[in-house]
């Protein structure tokens, strides 16, 4: 059975992979496991050795030529167990230490083979057992077991050198398989360079689906109907996107903000456990790739989308314009309470010249000032938009309301970032509509929906966001405006767990919980801007604790959103 | 300090620049008092040509910015530098909230009067000292920009309410920054242009093996050269982001050793001083996996070192 190998134990076997082969810019085509589903160290190892010493490529070439033959995955394990004798042989004055690890792996065959149930006895192919026995026997210093001649002589000739080169190991492995399995026919040309990866029970191949990027067809009003929405196509074999999926993302969203370099880091650091199979996508839709035809399509959808969203601000302009003056009155009076700074006495520091007098006639040196723990609190909003395709049918209105809270923010001279995220094809994509150095909110109108929504991994992608330098010294708020319906097409890889579960529902919900947790304790108060259905309050509840309140209206906004400062603040105050 | 003019000599270092050294040396003998501030390595710097630029731009006058990766030893080049040019050394940690005061000095009561306590930058122009400016990159621009006219042609302190000081000629500054390690960002261009920037190369795997050679000579050679080559592989590690930084630590495999020699077993020592300084579970995974692909857990001190 082969079975999909998720997070962790695939980037560890991954890294065994890149180490021996001292490379990491290529992705590994062939891995190795035990039964249970963690890495083959060893035999990872070995497939790095490949990759250093042979030329992979052809040797691909040559698995692949047989993939059909119902032998195949017999074959792969024998003809590893021969690269495994040349690769031992190649790197073994380099690496002393491999002598050891070889041993080890033979002992692990044994610990593996006792077990092994009746039945998985009954499964094993018996020239495959033989054979490793052997050579496991042999590596451990234990009695050989009984064979016949004809498996002597596999044994034997399974032992390829050292010496050999790819044309000689690519000789052997046909004479072998000719020699011993009449494989006569093999269409495998030896000298010929195909591409193509093979798929075996050793080495695991890995498949994913691939999602369209849809966005709204329908008129805006509601329409349901109309739109179109995504489903879960059923859980199959899923892995990390791969570089298709990431030439659509950049020609459809715009070049990342982030060198790859920075890419790989945060992938790195937060791709992890549950969104092992994830990548990030920060971007402010610039350089879109007008000349991929579904780039061209869905730029001219977010413009007509623009300019619904423009109309929607300039008919609404009155009540717009009250809310922002409310709203922005209502933070400063919030604000004004916690923005006190209060410099420290201390011995040494900036002399304070109304206090000097103490000096002489008290003896109290403590007449300096220095920066005090308690520092003025400054402020620095974050504003994530959930941009997924549930918001489809309100997105005049939610950019109207973002719009709102960021205007009324900036005139409180507050810095505050907006950004909008979506996942799709494994990629949680997060757009930057308002730079906050910028007072300038009209990149909001641009807001569109359209896609999925990996809350827990957009959130902890902003929460990392922290190099830019309106950032510095402030404490940080996150404002997220949400259905509390966390949703992607990307199961939730697990550690551990064979079939990857769904990301949506409780699972989606406890994922977003703790990402929230993880914010919360870095510092970062979080709260929620709730537009979404009854059903989903009790989620809503769980994810952001208190902090969250319910919008149905523009016009509840200020009140709302100045409230659930204060109660955040609050948070601030007490810590 | 003659020793460290041998080994740059059996380095290759240009001879005409080690004269040079030893003409400023003598020129500018360090007082009596200063001498316990005059660094003493532990390590020397190997890399010719890393020596000979940084040679030439103090030499020359310039301040230094020492750029690059974790553990390219920006540090011990700044401090064998100090040491070579015989003048005392100052070093200076920078943060987040190192401010002027902290860097030039600040105003205190001595029982009688308020007097100005000095700082490291103050007392480095006052004495004619090497001012290491640690992970400059770390301060506030703002914090940095008192440090400006010390650094460029006017090569003077000026403290609102205090006398302006003028740098001693034998002042410079050696300022070190990491990239690419999180929580740091680019210098100014104002602060950048009054420095002249040294790209800090990866020590190479020879100059890896000769540098635990020196320290450690009765280190057997065959386990000396798969400790390089687990460094090297490590190093690869980080370069792809595959781990942090953390983990790649010459000071570590250094101190494994040290523990090593002390009795250790490889694989305890390399745990304490390496797998253990990341404090990520994963990641210790992955670094643990490159110590067992590369060096036997069990190796006891005679297996390691000879005698």
């Amino acid at each position: 059975m082969i079975k999909k190998q998720f997070s962790e134990n695939a980037r560890r076997a991954r890294n065994m992979i890149w180490n021996a082969a001292g490379r990491y810019d290529f992705e590994p085509p062939f891995m190795a496991y035990f039964p249970n589903g963690t890495p083959d160290y060893y035999f990872d190892m070995m497939i790095g050795f490949a990759e250093k010493w042979l030329d992979m490529q052809r040797l691909w070439d040559f698995f692949k030529g047989y993939e059909k033959d119902r032998r195949a995955a017999e074959w792969d394990e024998l003809l590893w167990l021969g690269l495994e004798n040349a690769l031992f042989e190649k790197e073994a004055p380099e690496r002393p230490v491999l002598e050891e690890l070889r041993k080890k792996r033979g002992e692990r065959f044994y610990e593996e083979q006792a077990r092994l149930s009746r039945q998985q006895m009954e499964y094993q192919s018996m020239p495959v057992y033989t054979q490793q026995e052997a050579r496991w026997a042999a590596v451990c210093g234990k009695k050989l077991p009984l064979l016949t001649p004809r498996e002597r002589r596999m044994a034997e000739a399974l032992r390829f050198s050292g010496d050999l080169g790819t044309d000689e190991i690519l000789a052997a492995m046909k004479a072998f398989l000719e020699t011993f399995f009449k494989a006569g026919k093999l269409s495998v040309d030896v000298s010929v360079h195909k591409g193509g990866k093979l798929a075996s029970l050793f080495l695991r191949h890995e498949h994913r689906r691939k999602d369209r990027f849809l966005v709204r067809t329908g008129s805006g009003e509601g329409d349901h109907a109309r739109a179109v929405s995504l489903g879960h196509k059923g859980l199959g074999r899923h892995t990390a996107p791969d570089e298709e999926d990431e030439a659509y993302v950049r020609a459809v969203f715009g070049r990342s903000l982030l060198s790859d370099e920075e890419r790989r880091l945060l992938t790195n650091e937060l791709c992890m456990e549950e969104d092992a199979d994830c990548r990030l996508w920060m971007t402010r839709g610039e350089a879109v790739d007008e000349s991929f035809p579904e780039a061209r399509e869905i730029q001219e959808k977010r413009k007509k989308q623009e300019a619904r969203n423009d109309a929607y601000v300039k008919e609404n302009a009155a009540v717009i314009q009250n809310t922002v003056k409310s709203l922005s009155s209502g933070i400063e009076t919030v604000l004004s309470t916690y923005m006190k700074h209060l410099p420290e006495a201390s011995r040494a520091g900036r002399l304070c010249p109304e206090k000097a007098y103490r000096l002489p006639v008290l003896q109290d040196g403590r007449v300096f000032l220095k920066e005090g723990e308690e520092t003025e609190q400054e402020f620095f909003v974050d504003l994530l938009l959930d941009a997924s395709q549930s918001r489809m049918n309100s997105q005049e209105v939610l950019s109207a309301e973002a719009f709102i809270v960021a205007r009324s923010l900036t005139a409180v001279h507050i810095p505050v970032r907006v950004t909008a995220f979506r996942s799709l094809r494994g990629y949680t994509i997060l757009e930057e509509l308002k730079f906050p150095t910028r007072s300038d909110c009209r990149g909001l109108l641009r807001y569109y929906a359209g896609g999925w929504n990996r809350d827990s991994l957009a959130l902890e992608a902003l929460g990392r966001l922290e190099d830019d330098p309106a950032l510095r010294g402030k404490q940080r708020i996150l404002l997220i405006m949400t259905d509390a319906n966390p949703n992607d097409s990307t199961p939730a890889a697990a550690a551990g767990q064979f079939l990857p579960r769904e990301y949506e529902g409780a699972v989606a919900v406890k994922e977003a919980e703790k990402a929230v947790r993880q914010l919360r304790n870095r510092g970062i108060r979080v709260g929620a801007i709730f537009h979404g259905n009854t059903s989903h309050l009790a989620d809503l509840h769980q994810i952001y604790g208190h902090s969250c309140v319910r919008i149905r209206k523009a016009s509840q906004l200020a009140e709302g959103v100045s409230e659930l400062l204060l109660m955040m603040l609050r948070e601030i105050r007490t810590d | 300090m003659e020793e460290l003019f041998t080994f740059l000599e059996t380095e290759g270092v240009s001879a005409p620049l080690l004269e040079a050294v030893r003409v400023f040396r003598k020129e500018h003998a360090a007082a009596s008092e200063q001498k316990s501030r005059i660094p003493v390595p532990e390590y020397y710097y190997y890399g010719k040509k890393t020596w000979e630029l940084a040679l030439a731009a103090l030499l020359a006058g310039k301040n230094l910015l020492l750029a690059g990766p974790k553990a390219t030893g920006k540090n011990v080049l700044a401090e064998n530098l100090a040491a070579l040019f015989g003048r005392p050394m100052w070093n200076v940690s920078f943060h987040v909230n190192a401010d002027a005061s902290y860097l030039i000095g600040t105003d205190t009561y001595n029982g009688q009067a308020v007097v100005f306590r000095p700082g490291p930058i103050w007392l480095s122009a006052a004495e004619g000292g090497f001012a290491v400016l640690d992970e400059i990159n770390m301060a506030k621009n703002e914090a940095l920009a008192v440090l400006h006219a010390a650094l460029d042609f006017r090569r003077a302190i000026d403290m609102p309410g205090y006398e302006k000081i003028s740098l001693r000629p034998e002042t410079r500054f050696i300022a070190t920054m990491n990239y690419g390690y999180a929580g740091t960002r680019d210098l100014n261009e104002a602060l950048t242009s009054r420095f002249a920037v040294l790209d800090m190369p990866l020590i190479t795997g020879e100059n890896l093996q000769k540098l635990i050679s020196r320290r450690y000579p009765a280190i057997r050679e065959r386990i000396c050269s798969q400790l390089v080559k687990l460094y090297e592989e490590l190093e690869k590690k980080a370069e792809s982001a595959e781990i942090s930084e953390s983990a790649l630590d010459l000071r570590g495999l250094l101190d494994a050793i040290a523990l090593m020699d002390q009795g250790v077993l490889s694989g305890d020592a390399l745990t304490m001083c390496i797998v253990n300084k990341t404090f990520d579970s994963y990641e210790r995974g992955l670094i643990r996996d490159v110590i067992e692909a590369r060096i036997p857990a069990d190796m006891t001190r005679e297996v390691v070192f000879e005698g």
